[in-house]
């Protein structure tokens, strides 16, 4: 066995609501560790359809998701936050506990894998302070590590919450709309924490971008989601612009 | 083009206005005699007479005469009793914010885990707020016995009405998203609650706590009243025995109790926020 298995693939994945609309159809694609795809479409395309797919949260009519190789569509409880662990979420805002430590939410993402009294009422593991560090160190963020969260900028607060998601061990990682929130600069840093997680740390990454700009510079792969079909998914250099912009054909940019 | 338009405007509305101002006037008059109609019979209901002030004032006067000087001799009797009054507001308040903070969550919309709990948490809720604490107090006496226990019980209930309503009310406001975040790492629902929602409301909790311990200080006081132990069952004794020097003591000592705890709260609430 010399094929890399993908860490995020996604095999014809369809879901109908229950009112009836088709939000999602025969949707396949797989991202491969030190890999960064990018999931481009307007409102409605089923992008967040497709990431609560992917995350656990919702279950598809059909196909199916597997994660590091495992299928979380069957699972549920239990099994499927343990195969969950596997994946780590960004989110379009950095959600951190404002009045807690950088560190202290940090270490929270590792809550999962530490499940006892001592922290079901409210303690941090311990052990996981050096680790909750090292994550910080790799965003660059460990001389704010004492400070309150609330004292970060936006680019700072989501750079720890990369370092949130970093702390729970993820082979992967989802990200919604994470730069969404933030002014160019600090998106440009955020993009390029990411980038760098998939090129040197070999993770892949599957990020929502609304900036089809910050899309072909940062994402190794475009996946343009029209009507819940997948519209093109190939390298930036070959999707034209025109590709791109059919898929926002009658919507107005925001 | 733009007069004409102007006095197009002003034709109309010289017809609609006079019909609007006319209607508005005779609802107005509408009001104010309705508003009217209820003062005058809350006065009757009351059976005000304002006679009886004045010939009231000799009767005050004998009264405060008769008090006069306050008995300080009994001050050390009275200050378990005072204790006791303290003491059962602190014991209200502390048990009443370990039980309301669960119910709390249960009587949110955004955390509970099923509209059915939510509707039947939000009724207990409503249900120990509604019934004032000195109705509680003398259900507890009729079921625990006289004394401070049962007064304690009354604070208990009622503040655990107050405060899991006020303290679902800052759940409700909270921003969910850190909740989502630890959720997706794999974090338990109890994990969740101590290190998202917890952290979140408690600048809110201990205000509120500290508030809901003034206001507990200020009912424990007349508590005795119903036979549920402090200072107040001494002023209910006192006044029954026409003690008035004592009852003069009593309600100076109600007096700081009441202050010293209204100072108390409010300058620690604004070291918390």
């Amino acid at each position: 066995m010399t094929a890399i298995q993908p860490l995020i693939e996604v095999c014809d994945l369809g879901m109908r609501y229950t009112t009836g609309r088709q939000a999602l159809q025969g949707a396949s694609f797989a991202v491969q560790p030190g890999e960064l795809a990018v999931i481009l479409g307007a409102n409605g395309s089923g992008k967040s359809t497709m990431m609560r797919i992917i995350a656990g949260m919702t279950k598809p009519t059909t196909g199916l998701v597997k994660l590091a190789g495992q299928d979380i569509t069957t699972m549920n409880g239990r099994q499927l936050a343990e195969a969950r662990m596997a994946l780590g979420m960004v989110f379009q805002h950095a959600n951190l506990i404002k009045r807690r430590s950088v560190i202290a939410n940090v270490v929270c993402g590792t809550l999962g894998r530490h499940r006892n009294i001592f922290t079901a009422f409210g303690g941090l593991p311990a052990q996981e302070f050096g680790h909750g560090m090292r994550c910080l160190e790799h965003v660059g963020l460990s001389k704010f590590a004492y400070q309150r969260a609330s004292t970060l900028s936006g680019g700072q607060a989501q750079r720890a919450s990369i370092a949130r998601a970093l702390a729970q061990r993820p082979r992967a990682l989802l990200a919604d709309e994470p730069v969404a929130s933030l002014d160019p600069e600090a998106a440009e840093e955020v993009m390029r924490l990411l980038r760098r997680l998939a090129k040197e740390d070999g993770m892949a990454v599957l990020a929502v971008l609304h900036q089809p700009d910050l899309a072909r510079r940062y994402g190794d792969r475009l996946l343009g989601l029209r009507k819940g079909i997948i519209a093109f998914a190939d390298a930036p250099a070959n999707v034209t612009d025109g590709e791109i912009d059919s898929l926002y054909e009658g919507f107005h940019p925001a | 083009m733009s007069s004409e338009s102007a006095v197009a405007l002003r034709a109309d509305s010289s017809a609609v206005r006079p019909v609007v101002t006319r209607f508005g006037a005779v609802l107005r008059i509408g009001i104010l005699v309705v508003l009217g109609l209820i003062l005058v019979q809350a006065i009757y209901v009351v059976q005000a007479r304002p006679q009886d002030l004045i010939t009231g004032v000799s009767g005050m006067k004998d009264l405060i005469s008769r008090a006069m000087p306050p008995d300080y001799a009994d001050f050390p009797n009275e200050l378990w009793p005072a204790l006791e009054t303290i003491d059962i507001a602190i014991f209200g308040t502390f048990f009443a914010v370990a039980l309301a903070l669960p119910l709390a969550v249960l009587a949110a919309h955004n955390t509970t885990p099923a509209r059915p709990v939510y509707y039947v948490v939000r009724a207990l809720i409503a249900v120990f707020r509604s019934v004032p604490d000195l109705v509680w107090a003398l259900l507890f006496v009729t079921a625990v016995g006289l004394g401070p226990f049962a007064g304690a019980l009354a604070i208990t209930i009622n503040s655990m009405g107050m405060l899991g309503r006020l303290l679902a009310e800052v759940i409700e406001d909270m921003d969910m998203g850190p909740m989502d975040a630890l959720a997706s790492t794999g974090a338990g629902r109890l994990q969740v609650f101590s290190h998202a929602v917890v952290p979140s409301v408690l600048p809110s909790l201990m205000g509120i706590t500290l508030y809901q311990l003034d206001a507990n200080i200020r009912s424990s006081v007349v508590l005795g009243f119903v036979g549920a132990g402090g200072i107040g069952f001494q002023l209910l004794t006192a006044m029954n025995l026409f003690q008035y020097p004592d009852v003069a003591l009593l309600i100076m000592m109600m007096f700081v109790i009441v202050i010293g705890a209204e100072r108390m709260s409010a300058a620690l609430r604004k070291r918390v926020a």
